[in-house]
């Protein structure tokens, strides 16, 4: 289940990863986001996020030139 | 060691600048504490108020990142600031050659003016990047 949806796609580097942060800042913890990007470098950039951050990574994905990621907020 | 991040920007350049901003917000909002040190020509891309085609020059890159729209260097300082932590300081003296006050600068975004021995000798507990 995915609590929110940020579209990033369009959005060039490093700003998929800030809208993210943005956007997790407001949500409980616990709730989930889902990044649509086509930022080539998103894939490897919320792999680190999420582990410099302690939100878990729980999806990673990619169709075409389309990359999705959820991500569990931590507490 | 401590993981924080201190960056010396001291070049005018667009590219520079921006390059700067962005390893400041990545890693702030990646929960790496930050220090941005500003002098020099960079210091005048700071000043208050002004449009992206007065505050940026640069080269080949500068002209390309301002055509797609790249974001702007002061918005992901300011975006670091506001979602991590993140703290710019400018050179004193930079601000007393030119005669400027902090009201110079660009709103809410340094922490005050700074001197380098002591953004020197904080630097020694973490890493140290000069742009």
């Amino acid at each position: 289940m995915t609590d929110q949806i940020l579209d990033a796609q369009g959005l060039l580097c490093p700003m998929p990863v800030l809208e993210a942060k943005k956007a997790l800042t407001k949500m409980a913890a616990g709730a989930t986001l889902k990044i649509i990007a086509t930022d080539p470098a998103a894939k490897g950039d919320f792999e680190v996020f999420c582990r410099n951050t302690g939100h878990e990574l729980l999806e990673s994905s990619q169709d075409g030139s389309i990359y999705s990621f959820r991500i569990r907020r931590s507490a | 060691m401590s993981n924080a991040l201190y960056i010396l920007l001291c070049s005018g350049e667009h590219e520079k600048i921006q390059m700067a901003g962005m390893m400041a917000s990545v890693a702030a909002v990646s929960e790496r504490p930050v220090e941005v040190f500003v002098s020099m020509n960079a210091l005048l891309a700071f000043a208050n108020g002004m449009q992206p085609a007065e505050r940026y020059h640069g080269g080949e890159f500068s002209e390309v990142m301002c055509a797609k729209n790249a974001p702007d260097a002061i918005k992901l300082f300011q975006s670091g600031k506001e979602f991590g932590d993140l703290k710019m300081w400018a050179c004193s003296m930079a601000l007393d050659v030119k005669g400027w006050e902090m009201s110079h600068l660009e709103k809410d975004l340094f922490d005050g003016p700074g001197g380098l021995t002591k953004f020197l000798s904080d630097a020694e507990n973490g890493q140290l990047i000069t742009v």
